[in-house]
């Protein structure tokens, strides 16, 4: 049995280890609380959007977080429970603010309503599934603010490499 | 930044920033607090009121203060006095027992589930 290797699915392949490369890599950062990551590899995910659309994001995205989880040692844990609810979330929200926004926002704007919502969706999950108690929701505001600022970076980041990208 | 990309971060800083104000706003007093004692029916006391209660545990006597919508052990006849040292239970959830004199305090508001899920 053969399987066509059509040029859309070398590009995901291509993106999807980069996204791999800057998650193995920030993994060797330590972490200063739990839940506190940059998420580097969502640079991939909204620059493929922004370049490509809304699947080719999607299929990175979740790609990532499979195989990631591998590399990691992860798969089928709790954290990867956390980690794939966080790229889902942050996937809807994406799709949404694309149909919505109608080429009105940019890389920035994209990063941070990802982030905010892989956040989002994360601690919901994590509160549903692992820890029923609502003291979990003190950490949601110093979580939040971390995504907002991290989200903003990775979003400057993949402003740069879209441009980088389509001047090609 | 396009217009909307600062339109979204400006609700973002208000996401945060009323989400500091909910969960970060001082804890709601308790309600009540269920008492245990070995080999007796849970009694539970309103906080409401500034008393002292006098619970009868295994070793002897042991003397509950509540005051302020807080309770606390006040006077036990155990050894390490780890149920006294625990000091003020106030939010909900909050626990101290006395082993050794088969004695716990947990105060109890709106609903309880569990603390956390461990794998």
């Amino acid at each position: 049995m053969e399987f066509e290797v059509t040029r859309e699915d070398i590009r995901i392949a291509w993106l999807t280890a980069l996204a791999l490369g800057l998650y193995v890599l920030e993994m060797a950062f330590p972490s200063p609380l739990p839940g506190f990551k940059p998420g580097l590899a969502n640079i991939v995910t909204v620059a493929a959007l922004v370049c490509f659309g809304w699947a080719t994001a999607a299929w990175i995205a979740l790609l990532r977080v499979l195989a990631g989880s591998l590399l990691a040692g992860t798969f089928l844990s709790p954290g990867f429970a956390l980690s794939l609810s966080g790229a889902l979330a942050s996937l809807m929200v994406l799709g949404l603010a694309v149909s919505v926004s109608r080429k009105a926002l940019s890389e920035v704007g994209y990063s941070l309503l990802a982030a905010l919502a892989h956040m989002g969706g994360q601690i919901g999950v994590a509160y549903c599934l692992f820890i029923p108690h609502t003291g979990l929701f003190k950490l949601l505001p110093v979580l939040m603010s971390a995504a907002l600022v991290f989200g903003l970076l990775n979003g400057i980041i993949a402003r740069s490499m879209t441009q980088v990208l389509l001047a090609k | 930044m396009t217009t909307a990309d600062k339109v979204i971060l400006v609700l973002a800083l208000a996401l945060i920033a009323a989400l500091y104000a909910h969960f970060w706003a001082p804890a709601p007093m308790a309600e009540s607090a269920r008492v245990s004692s070995a080999g007796k029916p849970d009694l539970w006391l309103a906080l409401g009121a500034d008393r002292a209660v006098v619970i009868e545990g295994v070793l002897g006597p042991t003397d509950l203060e509540i005051r302020d919508g807080r309770i606390r052990f006040r006077r036990a006849p155990c050894l390490a006095k780890l149920c006294i040292h625990s000091g003020w239970l106030a939010s909900d959830g909050d626990f101290a027992a006395c082993l050794p004199n088969g004695v716990a305090v947990q105060v109890v508001g709106k609903g309880m589930g569990f603390d956390a899920i461990n794998f």
